[in-house]
């Protein structure tokens, strides 16, 4: 700042100690969210609360002690100059210096512009990144301190982000565009971040493993707003230069410094505790911003207090602000509900009905009239008997009597509707164009591109198609809509159709299913247990994950009422443990792994414990060759197999010895391999899989004599089985009167008075039968 | 005339204090009132003039912008309306040399309507001897001459000003020990430095007890009984909720105030209606401790809503609870309005003073034409 301040002595040595703080400001917010509305006028110039969103950046700038501010602008850059020009702020009193940047049309994302601004070289030291769009009381100052603070100790500290805790569901957290932070616990460094997107749901992040390994403490967040503050030092704009596809400040240019193992930059958060921080980009945040400015949560920069518009408002009881300059005119009958502003020279006439919405300068709300939720811009006339609901109203629109706006629409500047008019949920109009030929007349028309000329043809062609009622006076045309299946394939996961309805005013968009913002949890567990693993494996269980998402995570039910989903993805979960152990014996994987697979097949299908062991039973069965007329190869097959992969029964999680039997006898008696369940038993037993006490169990068990079960050769095979069993315990209570010289030599004993049980099963049945 | 007078310097600092307190970066009465006398003695001092009324328009804007700026520190108003009446006084006392004095004398109802203007010299100035020449105004061969002959005893009449702010808490505790007596209990809430003055003044000659209520959303009673019990009084913290319960065992209510209204009524920290009406009901006396620069001359008539200051609802409701700030207004006012049948007795700097003649105060330190600024 030059030294025209001598007067006072104080603030000339404030000056002199520090070096000026510059900021950024992005004015033009590279997409199309508020169309038509900004079809005349930029973003940053829409109007909230009565005064544009600019003066509301600036101030929060201004709060912080910035003194020079670059303001970037694309589209309508001349409106955004004449309105800095014409603003408080460009009076030398204000402390503040403006410079509006005009960048090349080119310009087509966050990117490009810190290209340029790169490329200008106006940055001189550490300075603050925001976008034009910013409500916000928060001591950025405070910020830029802790900041450079961390830039003395070491240089790669970049960027400090300034997000503010928000818990997992507030109105003013985009439910479209949110992200989860990874964050060191103790230095609020920045690890790992993954934007999500509302829809389609987003069930999983990963996180890198090196950051498990090199931080001991991690907080995995998932219920912060970003306020898009940025304290970034000198580089970044320069690492947008050696990165030239970097377009987005965060889903590339966090992701990619955070991501590079060449760069060694890092990235720190400030959670801020107390104070406000909100971004504009929606229309459904415009809502929210709006109500938490009247709600007074961006004290003092309320409506009556600090207006960065320099309007007064008079704050009545529930929130109502009513400008003060005494030329409101509110008729006896009308009724003003909570949360409202009333501009200037308004007129609210009788039986008329205003609530949580906000209402231009010289506005004319007509008799019987119910607003609600809704947003109108100045000199804007509704006519009598008009219902506005959960919709942003422009400058200059007239709207005749008896017409109906249903939630969500947008109804751009200069419009004339009705009478009668009646908009359907989430219509977008605008002012027909005018002929071409005046258009050229105009200076600030020359401005519109090819790329607004094709959309203008496009909206037109549409016209055919429109269901909505305009009214016989009216000039508006009707934007298309918009679908899901109209999304292109390269388009930006943020902004397809579906997703970018959670970003509209008034759509609750109950009818999609939605990431769930809480779900914190269930990501940490996967990342977990997907850092264990190895690389194939994770790449399946996350498309496994995803598949079953859909249906799960309620309380598990039981086995015997399946609903038809369950059942659906407990055959799927069967094919898939069937492929995994087939894996498993051909690629010849340890037992832990292939335990370790199936454990997370298990917790990503959400199935009962015992379906997994049935299957691994059913799965080590089978693997055993049928050797015909040997006894002894096959013994020796048996014996194989189960010392190989019989552990595994026992690895999955939750040891139930009894239950193993149960299944092996019903997997027995339903397959071929029906004559070597003795065989099979004993080998278990052998390897300390089931005790005698299981097998005692089992046996006693009523489910396992198959008495219940209808005559068949299943059932036959069940009694069999038992039979086989019945022996076993004899064997064993022989052996136990016999007794027990040699401890060492009784397992083997056992084991093959079992193995020719289980070759006589035969005719041991028969016996069996007599008995019973 | 004045506005191009008013060089750009001075407009800056004006313009800084009134965003400083725009966006409340100045807060707290005392602290507003320094700051605006600081800006003053700026102002005048690079102020240039030629009689006194062009001086008192471009004092008056000043006033005006900072008034505008933030009309709920009602204390930089006040602040400024008593530097006019300073400065008058020194101009009166400068052309008429003896008319000063004549002027002291004593007041009476009965002359106080005929005059309407009783003008009662605070500070006594003796100066009128030392002054050789005598003042000229709207000389047209030396237009600043006048300015040059008046800005030292306007620059003194300032620091006079300045002085009465930094020595107010001493002089408003300096008749403590007649007012709390020995085994009282004397409740209090939040945390007013006037107040912590006065009971601490008391404390070095009285022994006491202080039952401080902890003043939710601010909890500001916590750092006072924390500042209480270390200067060895014994002090209780308690929850807002007991202060009817405990207030049978109380002999005595002192508050502070954030500005004394005409009416004799006062605004004051959240919490004081509420203690001043459980000590109405139990015919305890309540009172309280301000300086005089915080009489205002407002009456709050139509107890207007706003003049409470609601401040943002996160101290009350986290911004984290995401799911009921959706569905919940919170109503968070910084100050409660006490009316004048709930105060016993104000405690100034200058003298105690009953409620009623709070109007006579606001008489005696500001000149009627400068009620609106």
């Amino acid at each position: 700042m030059p030294p025209k301040n001598v007067g006072s002595g104080k603030e000339k040595l404030i000056d002199d100690e520090e070096e000026i703080l510059q900021a950024i400001i992005l004015a033009d917010s590279f997409n199309k969210r508020f169309k038509p509305l900004t079809a005349t006028k930029p973003r940053c110039l829409l109007p909230i609360c009565n005064a544009p969103l600019l003066d509301w950046t600036f101030e929060s700038l201004a709060l912080a002690g910035v003194q020079e501010i670059f303001v970037i602008c694309r589209s309508h850059a001349e409106l955004v100059k004449a309105a800095i020009r014409d603003s408080k702020w460009s009076k030398p009193s204000s402390g503040l210096k403006i410079v509006p940047i005009l960048t090349a049309k080119e310009t087509f994302s966050p990117g490009d512009a810190m290209r340029d601004i790169y490329t200008r070289g106006l940055i001189t030291s550490d300075f603050v990144l925001v976008t034009g769009d910013l409500v916000s009381n928060v001591r950025i100052d405070e910020v830029v301190r802790v900041h450079r603070e961390r830039r003395k100790t070491n240089k790669d500290n970049i960027m400090t982000m300034v997000v503010k805790e928000s818990g997992a569901n507030h109105r003013t957290r985009s439910r479209g565009d949110s992200a989860v932070f990874v964050l060191d616990a103790e230095t609020s460094e920045c690890l790992h971040y993954e934007g999500v997107t509302g829809y389609p749901p987003k069930t999983h992040i990963s996180i890198p493993r090196e950051v498990l390994e090199t931080h001991s403490e991690i907080d995995v967040r998932n219920d912060l707003i970003d306020c898009s503050i940025d304290v970034c030092s000198v580089d970044v704009p320069s690492l947008f230069q050696d990165n030239f596809d970097w377009l987005d400040l965060r889903r590339d240019f966090v992701r990619g410094v955070l991501t590079s193992d060449l760069l060694m930059k890092n990235i720190h958060c400030y959670v801020v505790n107390d104070g406000y921080a909100a971004r504009v980009k929606d229309t459904k945040s415009y809502d929210s911003v709006s109500k938490d400015i009247l709600s007074r949560w961006t004290f003092p920069l309320v409506p009556d207090d600090n207006h960065p518009g320099g309007h007064v408002y008079e704050q009545l009881r529930g929130n109502k602000y009513i400008a003060k300059d005494n030329t409101v005119i509110l008729s006896r009958t009308c009724k003003i509900g909570n949360n409202t502003l009333i501009g200037s020279s308004t007129q609210v006439f009788d039986g008329a009905q205003v609530s949580m919405s906000v209402i231009g300068q010289r506005c004319r709300i007509g008799v019987g009239s119910i607003i609600r939720n809704s947003y109108i811009f100045d000199n804007t006339t509704i006519g009598s008997n008009c219902v506005v609901e959960h919709s942003i109203i422009g400058a200059g629109v007239f709207i005749k009597d008896k017409s109906r706006i249903e939630r969500g629409c947008l109804v751009a500047d200069g419009v004339a509707l009705g009478p009668e008019a009646r908009l359907g949920p989430f219509e977008r109009v605008s002012k027909k164009r005018e002929p071409k030929r005046d258009k050229k007349a105009g200076l600030d028309e020359d401005e519109e591109d090819e790329d607004e000329d094709s959309e203008w043809e496009e909206v037109e062609a549409n016209q055919a198609s429109v269901t909505a009622i305009l009214g016989k006076d009216s000039n508006a045309i009707v934007w298309p809509k918009g679908s899901p299946e109209e999304d292109d394939e390269d388009v930006d996961e943020v902004e397809t159709f579906n997703n970018q309805r959670l970003m509209r005013i008034g759509d609750d968009a109950t009818d999609l299913e939605l990431s769930d913002p809480g779900s914190v949890t269930s990501s940490e567990e996967d990342s977990e247990s997907e850092s264990e693993s190895d690389d194939d494996f994770h790449r399946r269980h996350r498309r496994n994950s995803s598949v079953s998402s859909t249906i799960s995570l309620p309380t598990p039910s039981s086995e015997v009422s399946l609903p038809p989903l369950q059942a659906a993805a407990y055959r799927e979960f069967r094919h898939e443990v069937n492929q995994s152990i087939e894996r498993a014996f051909e690629e010849g994987h340890s037992v832990d792994n292939a335990a370790v697979e199936l454990k997370t097949l298990r917790m990503a299908s959400n199935v009962p414990i015992s379906k997994v062991r049935e299957a691994v039973i059913a799965g080590i069965v089978e693997r055993i060759k049928l050797v015909a007329d040997d006894a002894v190869g096959q013994r020796k097959e048996i014996a194989g197999v189960i010392n190989r992969w019989g552990e595994m029964i026992d690895k999955i999680g939750g040891v139930d010895a009894v239950e193993t039997v149960c299944m092996l006898q019903s997997h027995c008696s339903s397959s071929t391999r029906m004559p070597l369940f003795g065989q099979i038993l004993a080998a278990l037993y052998q390897n300390d899989i089931v005790e005698e006490e299981h097998i005692r169990a089992w046996h006693s068990l009523a489910s396992s004599q198959g008495d219940d079960l209808k005559a068949g050769t299943y059932a036959d095979n069940m009694r069999k089985c038992w039979a086989v069993g019945t022996r076993m315990i004899q064997q064993f209570d022989e052996q136990e009167d016999s007794e027990d010289s040699e401890e060492g030599s009784a397992d083997a004993d056992d084991s093959e008075e079992a193995d020719s049980v289980g070759d006589g099963s035969q005719e041991e049945s028969e016996d069996d039968e007599n008995r019973t | 005339m004045a506005s191009d007078i008013q060089n750009y310097a001075n407009q800056r600092i004006v313009e800084v204090l009134a965003s400083k307190l725009r966006r409340r970066q100045v807060v707290g009465s005392r602290n507003a009132a320094i700051e605006t006398t600081l800006v003053l003695r700026q102002v005048v001092s690079k102020a240039r003039f030629s009689n006194i009324d062009q001086l008192v328009d471009i004092i008056r804007s000043v006033g005006r912008r900072l008034v505008e700026a933030q009309p709920k520190e009602h204390t930089v108003g006040n602040t400024v309306r008593k530097v006019l009446h300073h400065i008058r006084e020194e101009y009166h006392t400068a052309v008429e040399g003896t008319a000063a004095a004549t002027k002291k004398e004593d007041f009476s109802i009965s002359r106080f309507v005929s005059q309407g203007q009783p003008r009662k010299q605070n500070i006594p100035v003796p100066k009128s001897e030392e002054r050789t020449t005598t003042l000229r105004e709207n000389d047209p061969d030396d237009p600043d001459s006048f300015a040059k002959g008046l800005k030292p005893v306007l620059m003194e009449a300032i620091q006079d000003v300045l002085d009465e702010l930094e020595t107010v808490y001493d002089n408003v505790s300096k008749n403590a020990r007649d007012h709390i007596h020995s085994d009282e209990i004397v409740l209090t809430i939040g945390h007013s430095k006037t107040v912590e003055a006065f009971l601490k003044s008391a404390a070095h000659y009285r022994n006491y007890t202080v039952i401080v209520a902890e003043s939710s959303p601010s909890y500001s009673g916590h750092e006072m009984a924390r500042s209480l019990s270390s200067s060895n009084i014994s002090t209780f913290l308690v929850p807002d909720s007991s202060i009817y319960a405990l207030m049978s065992r109380v002999n005595k209510v002192i508050l502070g105030a954030h500005a004394i209204l005409a009416n004799g009524g006062m605004f004051a920290l959240t919490g004081s209606l509420l203690a001043a009406s459980a000590a109405h009901a139990h015919s305890t006396p309540v009172v309280v401790c301000a300086g005089q620069f915080k009489l205002t001359p407002l009456w709050n008539l139509y107890h207007e809503y706003g003049a409470l200051d609601f401040s943002d609802p996160s101290s009350v409701l986290g911004f984290e609870e995401g799911d009921l700030v959706d569905k919940v207004d919170v109503i968070n006012p910084y100050f409660d309005y006490v009316r004048p049948e709930l105060v016993d007795v104000y405690i100034t700097n200058d003298g105690d003073h009953p409620p009623s003649s709070v109007y006579r105060l606001i008489k005696e330190s500001y000149d009627d034409d400068d009620h609106e600024l």
